[in-house]
């Protein structure tokens, strides 16, 4: 069975520190209004954005888990 | 099959005649195909930029082959062959910093109408901003010219012989007399093209691309004797989707996270002019988003199976019959070697084709980008500088076309001058790693402090290029400087951490820029004392001097290590004080929609008045010739009611033939409405510009 170190370690490093650099950039653009959410469109995008966060963390996730258990 | 060195075997003369038929008529057919469209350039934007015309689905199957040849399948199917799937890991890690990008930078170039990254910068800090951001991308630029050839010969090279004769003479075939006759081809290519051309090209060759590497897996895994003997004959730490931690220096997670999820994706989406310019040649800041987005959540992670698989199918070959791919093949022809294997005659050709194609499409990319970088900030300010007359629009126009061509040859052979420095390294993947490490990081930060932080100022970001560099170029004669930042990586003494410097990179650079940021009122005091002084213009001069010496002695190492810190320290300061003294900066006028925080006065200025945001339909529409000079078109009133258009709003119209991806389509203004519903009055510019064919029904929609 493959390390800590070759499997899960680099996920949550990937998305932790991806995740803060991802989660600032939401906050600024919020904030500096540069996405609208009370355009119906900029919503659309927002809740694209963060889907688009937790697909690619779906595909690694499950990507691990076959790699260790099929 | 020849022994390279002692453990290595590597390969020549892969491949049939049939191939070779196959690839030829392959390349004729492509570069038909381009050539045909470079007929839709009539100025140096068609040529740069393409017209900003186009479908968001036209540049996002353009951009696969952009996307695919820059990470090429060399170099990931050598990182497939030797550590498996965790070669897709670069592909998969874009997503961190697309809100900055689709909300942040890619508005900001659009509606501020630069026509290249460095002329961001005269406007946002100043012109002596510019010409440094202008050396360092065309460093980039280029570098990133000469890593695509560099993967372009590596992939020819084992379907050559290794000599050949002609007029009773013995050639050797090297990697670097394929480069230059690849670059010559190359070069004839994009010199005749053009924006559209690429795009055109790059759209066919996308859709192309995928498929070949698809069917290379297939046969790859029906070889093998199906899916399942394919996962189970690989060892676990292959079927992972991420490297080790820190293991080893060659390949390892953290390493290349802050090299190519950080660097690179920040320097992919930000700096890398050839993929702004696609997006840039969206109809709108919408069909953009929409281009970058389908294009990193689908194209890419089905490009990272294209790229990688023929190394993984290696791999599991080299287990299951090592006489077929001996285990010690040379990485960068795994491909090529698999490839060959795996398919029959013609259908090897056809692969090889395809691929080979599309990373000379990048490569062709990056010239016409490149070239655009030089027209926009070299040739014009040097123009100017020189009073030449540029009342005469057309003429001038005509003039930039020309540099335009010509000097996309003086950088085809720049780029193939830079092979030399990287075609020593174990692999393409390291020589690109290690480029990204080194040449993105004070334009990544650069732009991203100017563009998020109003109060990142002409001294800091000017700074940040010479201090931060000075910093690196100590890294680079002092590697231990990077040990706190390596995570437990091992240095490698050939080549001190190729990855993670990166890390150490990013780090001296931001940390350069917010001090000097966050010191400006020590600095403007400086700066005041200075000009208050008698001395004043010799004080300057001298500080100017010093900071010449000093990058000088730092980038000679004349010392030891803690000398060269305190140069790097002190010339710091000295940049910081005199680019206080010396720019002219307007802070409010300067951050004017130049930042995140003013977008909206972005799309303003971008109109010429305030937008209207009501939405409207998209509707169809027959257009007439009339004579008038303005860039208008004209519009019933009823239809204008059914877009909710005012006159002096943005329109956008477009030939109706969806397949076309907005070809044939034109931007103008809404002139004074008429009464006559479902016809459009244009001029014959406007008719020319979009290329529009008598009796065609157009469709036509309010921009903003």
């Amino acid at each position: 069975m493959p390390s800590f170190f070759d499997s899960w370690l680099p996920f949550f490093y990937l998305y932790g520190i991806g995740g803060l650099f991802f989660v600032l950039g939401l906050v600024i653009i919020r904030r500096s209004g540069a996405i609208d959410m009370k355009k119906r469109k900029h919503r659309f995008w927002f809740r694209v954005l963060i889907g688009g966060f937790i697909y690619f963390a779906l595909i690694h996730a499950l990507g691990i888990i076959a790699a260790l258990y099929w | 099959m020849e022994q390279i060195n002692s453990n290595l075997e590597s390969f020549h003369n892969i491949g049939t005649t049939t191939d070779w038929v196959v690839m030829v008529a392959y390349f004729i057919a492509v570069m038909l195909f381009g050539s045909y469209f470079g007929r839709y350039n009539r100025s140096t934007k068609d040529f740069f930029f393409g017209g900003r015309r186009f479908a968001w689905w036209l540049i996002a199957f353009s951009i696969v082959a952009t996307g695919v040849g820059s990470h090429s399948f060399v170099k990931y199917s050598a990182m497939g062959f030797k550590n498996g799937f965790s070669s897709t890991m670069t592909y998969i890690n874009d997503w961190f910093f697309v809100p900055f990008f689709l909300f942040g930078w890619l508005p900001i170039i659009v509606y501020t109408k630069i026509r290249s990254i460095p002329e961001y910068f005269e406007r946002r800090f100043s012109p002596s901003a510019r010409f440094l951001a202008t050396i360092l991308l065309l460093f980039y630029m280029i570098g990133y010219i000469s890593i695509g050839f560099l993967t372009l010969g590596k992939a020819a090279l084992p379907l050559l012989p290794e000599s050949f004769s002609l007029f009773g003479m013995e050639f050797q075939v090297t990697l670097m007399g394929v480069i230059i006759f690849i670059a010559v081809i190359t070069g004839i290519y994009i010199t005749f093209g053009g924006q559209t051309a690429v795009i055109f090209t790059d759209l066919l060759q996308g859709a192309i691309l995928l498929f070949a590497g698809f069917l290379l897996f297939f046969l790859g895994v029906a070889h093998l004797g199906g899916f399942d003997i394919f996962w189970d004959i690989l060892p676990t730490e292959w079927k992972l989707p991420l490297a080790n931690f820190n293991e080893p220096s060659s390949f390892n997670f953290v390493g290349i996270f802050w090299q190519d999820g950080v660097a690179g994706s920040v320097g992919f989406l930000f700096m890398n002019m050839g993929l702004i310019m696609r997006f840039m040649a969206t109809k709108s800041v919408d069909e953009g988003r929409k281009a970058a987005t389908f294009n990193i959540l689908f194209m890419l992670p089905l490009s990272a199976i294209v790229v990688g698989n023929a190394g993984w199918i290696g791999k599991a070959l080299s287990i299951s019959n090592p006489a077929e791919v001996p285990p010690n093949t040379v990485p960068d022809e795994i491909f090529v070697v698999v490839a060959n294997i795996v398919s029959s005659p013609g259908v090897f050709g056809f692969i090889m084709a395809a691929l080979t194609a599309a990373l000379m499409s990048t490569v062709d990319t990056l010239i016409n980008a490149t070239a655009a970088v030089y027209i926009n900030d070299v040739h014009r300010p040097i123009e100017a500088f020189l009073k030449v007359d540029q009342s005469d629009l057309k003429k001038t126009d005509r003039s930039e076309l020309v540099a335009a061509r010509y000097s996309s040859i003086v950088i085809t052979t720049l780029g193939v001058l830079g092979v030399l420095i990287f075609r020593d390294f174990p692999t393409v993947y390291e020589a690109h790693g290690y480029f990204h490490s080194t040449l993105t990081p004070p334009l990544v930060v650069a732009i991203f402090l100017g563009l998020f932080w109003k109060k990142f100022t002409p001294a800091a970001v000017i700074t940040t290029f010479v201090g931060g560099v000075a910093l690196m170029i100590a890294a680079l004669h002092y590697p231990n400087l990077i040990s706190p930042f390596d995570h437990g990586i091992e240095m490698n003494p050939e080549r001190p951490y190729s990855y993670i410097r990166a890390l150490y990179n990013l780090f001296v650079c931001v940390a350069v820029g917010v001090t000097v940021a966050l010191s400006s009122r020590y600095l403007k005091d400086a700066a005041g004392r200075i000009r208050n002084s008698e001395y004043s213009r010799i004080i300057i001069y001298s500080i100017v001097s010093l900071s010449v010496l000093l990058f000088t002695l730092i980038l000679f190492n004349l010392g030891n290590e803690p000398l060269l810190l305190f140069q790097a320290l002190l010339l710091i300061v000295t940049v910081a004080v005199s680019s206080e003294y010396l720019v002219k900066y307007d802070e409010i006028a300067q951050t004017e929609g130049l930042t995140v925080w003013s977008v909206k006065k972005a799309k303003e200025f971008f109109k010429g008045g305030k937008i209207n945001d009501r939405e409207g339909e998209v509707i169809h529409v027959h257009w007439k010739l009339k004579e008038f000079d303005e860039d208008v078109l004209y519009f019933s009133k009823n239809d204008m009611a059914k877009m909710q258009a005012e006159v002096g709003d943005l329109v956008y119209i477009c030939d109706k033939r969806k397949y076309l991806g907005g070809l044939k389509s034109v931007h103008s203004v809404f002139g004074e409405p008429h009464e006559e519903d479902g016809i459009v009055y244009m001029n014959e510019e406007n008719r020319l510009n979009g290329q529009f064919i008598p009796g065609r029904v157009l469709t036509a929609e309010k921009e903003m």
